[in-house]
């Protein structure tokens, strides 16, 4: 934050912990600030965070220090006993009343771990307190044990609060490292770790703040509750300001899809623009995703692209007529479309082959087909899959944004307008470029290529004057314009997406991040 | 569409100037080329030709042909495909060829001595003349010999597998025809275009020695070509005659470029074909026609009149004649594409420039809409983001794992997919036929985004339908999810049961069994009578399967058309 640090946004906590400083010369460690200030030592550390980030106060000295304190363990072994402590007391009992109980005994009253009573008998047996009796008793010796009396004096002093562990005479500090908390034991009655004791004190902008420290800012509120509300009392309280540039948390909303979203403007962009949506089945037979289209049966222009082939069943019952004879008729001498046509034997079981649609033409070529209203524009997104190797440029599926535009007044030119219209509406683009191109089913074929003010000179679309062998055998009658529009670069640019397959991400995370940019 | 590789002098030599890369990269539209790469240093320039009716431009020597045209304003015909001598040379086409691979073209190219870019060009030329336009050598394929090695006349015959041994390129010892289709990588890789056959194709000459195995190999001693061979044999051989004969004019209009003369070469067939029983080659199969000025000036928007008409035509290399009735035209030799007037009209805009013609903006009036099925699916998608979801959009092909036995629903009757023959991956081997398991998949990948998740997409899916026409039906289904600590049959009922409201689309629930789902916490949807779909919490079968550690409850059902 580069706003100066305003005392109105300090958090209560800040507050206390800034005046207990400056009440003292000396640096405060966070125990004495926690002393001082009567806080909690967690609410001490986080108003220091605080005050650290804001540069109000200054680390003056970081000492790390070795402690022992007693765990849940030790504390219990300070109030009842520790292991030796209890057994040379049960062994000495049972001796009183005449027994001398076995190790088993010992184990079998389930006072401690067995390993940990093997351990404490044999340190006994070692100081000769404890010996081995017949058939395995244990008897006490008489002696007194230096281990059992200087546990219970170190746990009576640890109980008193943890000190460091340098405070300790060098053999009971070995004793007590014996005893403390390790990896693989934690049943032991110490616990060794080291404090770092951090020391601070205020900054020359920390002092300077200290005159104009609010008073009674324990007494501020946070939150405006519905009490305060109902009961008026909100007028005798403050309200802490908040420091209100800190990032507020995250929220899982509901929210449409980005990419399915740059979909949704451009089929609004083409409704408005007179365009009438279709649609098509997911699969085709070979018959409209490509005979239909004038692509030759057995020729290099079928080969345009790849396809995926249904397993079952393989092929459609019926093409329907007129239209399978009339495009057979096309592809064998030209029929009456005024074409020589491909000259070969064209094969109507093949037609009958289904496959996945792979170009969203095949949509258009069913709308021909179905006496379409002329004039009249169509459009379509429709979903087509390419037999292709799924990598950062091809998706296994995708969409085509494409259509038609029917009318006697379609030649070259009104379709070189259409597509200067493309331009502007759909890549806000002034500079526009028009490339011969090829398609099977268009001729003459053109490519858009326009300058898009974000991403420069690129492709958008190719369109053309769909060829008379594609709509005659279809029944109409009228030129028609055919056109296509690649919007998917545009998309990722504007959704910064480097791969195409990320449009159909599953990383709900990324899928959230999503954003268009332009 | 393929993509050649051509050199800035070797093209500056065929053109007969000299042309800057951006000389070159500016006259592409006149070839529908994109230059796709250059190299300064080598002069190197990558050109992908996009017209499959064009196999004359993918080669260097055509592309500079038609750019020469247009320079020009017109092209010199090629002499050799109207010398009526007569040929010098035969080949002699056996009894039945007809049945395995009937038609073969040959000319013989003399005095070019083969340079290295000369020769790196041919191989090119020879290699995407049969790949692309030949479908990988299936219907044409292309052979190149020294001629002065050959004994004429050729014979274009069958032979026993085993009948007879030659040393193939490539390899040092002499094999059969057999033996290459087993050892050869070549026959290897075109053997299948073979399969079946008894006996097959081979041309010898009147020695006896072994020309080539088409389509398969030549032989090393006379079919392989090299630096500074002045004079070649060329054949092409194939199932379609007119195709094999363009590719032989192509490649002898080539060679003509480069400064070789071209002789005929007569095919005799014991067999009749549509240029009858001598055919010879090169042959120019293109005949005059008469085309209407009318169609292309209606079909440009441009009254151009007949001059310019003829002018551009001729500078685009057409042979016209014009009388003062009509215009007749005829396509160079090398190109066999012109099938409808409207091809003419390309050319014509072609050559003019397309930026020539003025565009006109649409005048026609015409209403815009959506469809029924997008209009709906849009409320939906709107209610739900409404409701707090997230929109996810899926591919349509996924795994039979991820759709079915993650589903917990093999060998079931949910377990109808739509399924492709020719799998590229498993991953993208079926067509969905629920969204749910798309949903899921998401889940699956997400633990880590914040929670709650509440997820839907609408879409489409495809439904194996025997009945069908095509076998199947693609319907639009809407598909959400919860998952989430509480996620439970209640929660995800409060959702579809709002959005059943809004939509006004009266529901019942219909307790069943679903696999995919835990027992008595699955109901069917049924609306207006039909079976829709599913709600319910998903098995913990399913989302271990999924390997997903939160509960997850869900619904999808098939949007209906709305009944007329």
């Amino acid at each position: 934050m580069n706003s100066p640090n305003n005392t109105d946004s300090l958090h209560p906590l800040e507050i206390q912990v800034l005046r207990a400083l400056g009440k003292d010369p000396q640096p405060l460690t966070d125990l004495q600030l926690a002393q001082h200030t009567e806080l909690a030592a967690s609410q001490v550390s986080m108003a220091v965070g605080w005050l650290l980030t804001k540069q109000l106060v200054s680390l003056t000295s970081e000492t790390t220090t070795t402690y022992v304190s007693l765990t849940t363990v030790g504390t219990q072994f300070q109030q009842a006993a520790s292991p030796p402590e209890w057994i040379l007391q049960t062994v000495k009992t049972a001796a009183q009343e005449g027994s001398s109980p076995t190790v088993k005994d010992l184990q079998g009253t389930g006072h401690f771990q067995p390993t940990e009573l093997s351990r404490a008998i044999g340190i006994l047996k070692k100081e000769g307190v404890l010996q081995l009796g017949t058939g395995g008793t244990l008897e006490a010796t008489g002696q007194a044990s230096a281990t059992i009396e200087a546990l219970r004096s170190l746990l009576n002093r640890v109980h008193e609060g943890s000190r460091p562990l340098d405070s300790f005479a060098s053999d009971h500090q070995s004793l007590l490292r014996q005893y403390a908390v390790k990896r693989g034991n934690t049943q032991e009655p110490f616990r060794i770790d080291d404090h770092t004791e951090r020391a601070y004190c205020l900054t020359d902008e920390g002092r300077n703040l200290l005159p104009h420290l609010r008073e009674g800012a324990a007494q501020e509120i946070s939150q405006l509750t519905p009490e305060l509300l109902k009961d008026g009392s909100w007028r005798n309280v403050s309200f802490r300001k908040y420091s209100i540039n800190l990032r507020p948390p995250r929220l899982a909303v509901g929210r449409r899809h980005s990419y399915r979203e740059f979909l949704d403007t451009v089929k609004y962009k083409l409704t408005s623009m007179g365009f009438q949506e279709m649609r098509g089945e997911l699969i085709e037979t070979e018959f409209w995703d490509m005979d239909a289209l004038f692509m030759p049966q057995f020729h290099p222009a079928r080969a345009i692209h790849d396809v995926y082939f249904v397993k079952n069943p393989q092929k459609a019952k019926t093409i329907p007529e007129p239209f399978l004879s009339q495009v057979a008729q096309v592809h064998r001498d030209g029929g009456t479309s005024g074409s020589k046509g491909w000259k070969y034997e064209y094969d109507s079981e093949r037609a009958k082959r289904l496959v996945l649609r792979s170009q969203g033409t095949a949509v258009s070529a069913r709308t021909l087909a179905q006496n379409p209203p002329i004039p009249g524009k169509f459009f379509s997104i429709a979903r087509c899959f390419r037999y292709d190797n799924v990598d950062a440029t091809h998706a296994t599926d995708f969409f085509q944004v494409e259509g038609i535009v029917l009318g006697s007044d379609i030649n070259f030119r009104t379709l070189l307008g259409l597509l200067q219209l493309f331009a502007t509406e759909m890549a806000q683009a002034k500079e526009i470029r028009f490339f011969p191109a090829y398609f099977p089913f268009t001729e003459p074929s053109v490519e858009l290529h326009v300058r898009h003010p974000k991403l420069g000179w690129m492709e958008l679309g190719g369109a053309g004057l769909f060829r008379s062998e594609v709509t005659v055998p279809l029944g109409v009658t009228v030129p028609v314009i055919a056109w296509g529009l690649g919007l998917d670069r545009m998309a990722m640019v504007a959704l910064g997406i480097q791969d195409i397959r990320d449009l159909f991400t599953s990383d709900l995370e990324a899928v959230r991040n999503m954003r268009r940019q332009f | 569409m393929p993509t050649i590789s051509i050199f800035q002098e070797d093209f500056c030599g065929l053109i007969g100037r000299s042309a800057s890369m951006s000389d070159i990269e500016q006259w592409m539209p006149y070839v529908k080329g994109e230059v796709k790469d250059v190299s300064p240093d080598t002069g190197e320039v990558r050109v992908e030709l996009q017209d499959t009716n064009r196999p004359d431009l993918w080669c260097v020597e055509g592309i500079a042909r038609q750019i020469r045209s247009v320079l020009n304003k017109g092209m010199t015909p090629y002499a050799f495909f109207s010398d009526k001598k007569g040929a010098k040379r035969r080949i002699q086409v056996a009894q039945g060829m007809e049945a395995v691979r009937p038609y073969v073209a040959a000319c013989v190219s003399l005095g070019y001595a083969m340079t290295p870019e000369g020769l790196d060009q041919c191989i090119q030329t020879q290699e995407k003349l049969a790949d692309a336009f030949g479908r990988k050598r299936e219907t044409v394929s292309i052979g190149l010999y020294r001629f002065a090695s050959i004994a004429f006349p050729v014979t274009y015959g069958l032979v026993k597998p085993d009948e007879i041994r030659f040393t193939p390129l490539g390899f040092e010892e002499k094999m059969t025809p057999q033996e290459i289709l087993t050892v050869h990588p070549k026959g290897l890789e075109y053997g299948s275009i073979l399969a079946g056959c008894e006996r097959l194709p081979l041309l010898w000459d009147s020695d006896g020695q072994v020309l080539s195995f088409p389509p398969i190999i030549n032989s090393r001693e006379l079919g392989e070509v090299q630096l500074g061979d002045t004079d070649l044999f060329v054949e092409v051989t194939g199932t379609d005659l007119s195709m094999v004969v363009l590719a032989l004019n192509i490649f002898a209009c080539n060679l003509a470029d480069r400064g070789a003369t071209i002789e005929s070469v007569d095919i005799t067939y014991p067999y009749k074909t549509e240029f009858g029983t001598t055919v010879t080659t090169p042959l120019d199969m293109n005949q005059s026609q008469r085309i209407s000025l009318e169609a292309i000036e209606q079909a440009l928007g441009m009254p151009l009149g007949s001059e310019a008409i003829q002018e551009a035509l001729a500078s685009y290399g057409y042979q016209v004649k014009a009388t003062r009735q009509s215009v007749s035209v005829a396509l160079p030799p090398f190109r066999n594409d012109l099938m409808h007037v409207m091809d003419v009209a390309e050319d014509v805009a072609i050559t003019r420039g397309y930026d020539s013609f003025s565009p006109i903006m649409p005048q026609t009036f015409t209403v815009g809409s959506l469809s029924v099925e997008e209009q709906t699916s849009d409320r939906i998608r709107d209610l739900l983001v409404g409701f707090g979801f997230q929109e996810i959009f899926s591919n349509i092909m996924a795994s039979h794992q991820e759709l079915v036995d993650r589903m917990r629903i093999a060998d079931t009757e949910y377990a109808r997919l739509v399924e492709v023959d020719n799998v590229m991956s498993q991953t993208y081997a079926c067509l969905r036929p629920s969204i749910l398991p798309c949903l899921l998949r998401v889940e699956a990948q997400s633990p880590r985004a914040f929670y709650p998740h509440l997820l839907f997409e609408v879409g489409e899916t495809a439904q194996l339908d025997l009945e069908a026409n095509v076998g199947s039906r693609t319907t639009l289904s809407i598909a959400a999810i919860s998952a989430n600590s509480g996620a439970n049959f209640s929660e995800i009922h409060s959702y579809l049961d709002l959005l059943m409201y809004y939509m006004v689309w009266p529901y019942e629930l219909e307790p069943v069994t679903h696999p995919s789902f835990l027992e008595g916490r699955v109901g069917r949807i049924r609306c207006h009578g039909h079976a829709v779909g599913y709600i319910g919490e998903f098995h913990p079968e399913v989302l271990e399967a999924w390997q997903i550690d939160m509960p997850t409850s869900g619904f999808e059902f098939e949007i209906r058309k709305p009944e007329a």
